[in-house]
């Protein structure tokens, strides 16, 4: 799992020793849905300790706007125990592998009153000293559109014509600094003009600022 | 020097505004919303939730947002090129180019809170315009100020 992965990424990154007798628990920070959609909220720990199998995941929430949690999964004894009187009986499925310190819950049709905070406690004994971790729920009817098409298409087509004004800007001046350089050098000499344009080689750039445009 | 200083403070305040403007969500402000362009935070079962923004005509409000965002780049672009010029010009000479991005920033935010005034909320009765909204048109106004400044100054010929 990636998760995993992740997990074992940043022991080597060294978690601290001194920490080496507590449990670290991830989930997310916050998750966004929408109304009506599944999502998976995921929890893993990391141990110093090899997995036991007392094991043990739960998971409580805690509705916005309420002062209290409750409790909605709990895995233990290798038998996961599902909400079935609470806001999420019969919307509520384990996905996740105990066995690979996984213990994610997957929430079915989701409605806006399931904002609020979904807390994560994990405990491999004899490793139980830790702190569970949070993930806010956030549901939207709609997800926010930040900008649409026509926001996009406005500002890159300004964006781009002021690019492409002053690159031809530019340009121009350039172009008309060369050609008043190559009339003055025709002027002098037609028979040697390309001679003398070989023998100047690498003409420098006329300097900008002293023609007057 | 004075002036040269207190131009440049004008300037970074108008950055600031246009940002706080086009950042903030205080466009139109209700009793239990406060909404602004990108989305809105309603006040249902005492707690504040952020929703996007329905029954809006898109496209206007769209175009709102793509101009205010404009502004808010055009006036920086024209911090960095007034700096620019600063070094690069030629003595005696106007500083066009800062001037035309600050237009056009002027133009760019002026355009997009007329449409919001003039497209949006017109038959809302209750609530009433934030202070990004205000804000918005403060900075119309010291933009343009800023740009007619960069027409006239000219740099000083020792």
């Amino acid at each position: 799992m990636l998760t995993f992965l992740a997990l074992t990424s940043v022991a080597l990154l060294g978690i601290v020793p001194e920490q080496s007798q507590a449990i670290v628990i991830y989930t997310g920070w916050e998750r966004h849905a929408l109304v009506g959609s599944d999502i998976r909220l995921s929890c893993s720990f990391f141990s110093w300790r090899w997995t036991s199998e007392d094991v043990t995941f739960s998971w409580t929430y805690r509705p916005d706007g309420s002062r209290d949690a409750i409790s909605i999964f709990h895995y233990t004894g290798g038998a996961a125990y599902l909400d079935n009187k609470g806001p999420f009986r019969d919307r509520l499925e384990f996905v996740g592998n105990p066995g690979r310190r996984d213990g994610s819950i997957l929430l079915k049709s989701l409605e806006l009153s399931d904002n609020g905070t979904f807390t994560c406690d994990a405990k491999n004994p004899p490793d139980i000293v830790g702190r569970p971790s949070s993930v806010r729920l956030l549901v939207f009817e709609k997800v926010p559109i930040q900008a649409g098409v026509i926001t996009g298409a406005i500002i890159g087509v300004v964006l781009g014509l002021l690019v492409l004004i002053v690159v031809i800007y530019y340009l121009m001046r350039f172009l008309v600094a060369r050609r008043v350089f190559s009339l003055s050098v025709s002027k002098h000499g037609k028979k040697k003009k390309e001679g003398s344009q070989q023998r100047q080689g690498p003409v420098p750039p006329a300097d900008p600022s002293k023609i007057k445009v | 020097m004075l002036m040269l200083a207190a131009i440049v403070v004008l300037h970074i305040t108008t950055i600031i505004l246009l940002l706080v403007a086009a950042i903030d969500n205080a466009w139109w402000v209700n009793d239990s919303v406060s909404a602004d362009l990108w989305g809105k935070w309603e006040f249902t079962n005492n707690v504040w939730h952020y929703t996007n923004l329905k029954d809006y005509p898109e496209d206007y409000l769209q175009a709102v947002q793509a101009t205010s965002v404009l502004a808010c780049v055009f006036t920086i672009l024209a911090l960095f090129v007034f700096v620019a010029q600063l070094f690069t010009l030629p003595k005696g000479m106007r500083f066009t180019f800062t001037g035309i991005l600050q237009i056009i920033a002027c133009l760019c935010i002026m355009t997009g809170a007329s449409i919001y005034t003039a497209k949006l909320h017109v038959n809302e009765s209750s609530g009433g315009y934030g202070h990004c909204y205000i804000l918005a048109w403060i900075s119309f106004v010291l933009t343009f100020i800023l740009a007619l400044t960069y027409f006239i100054l000219r740099k000083k010929k020792e």
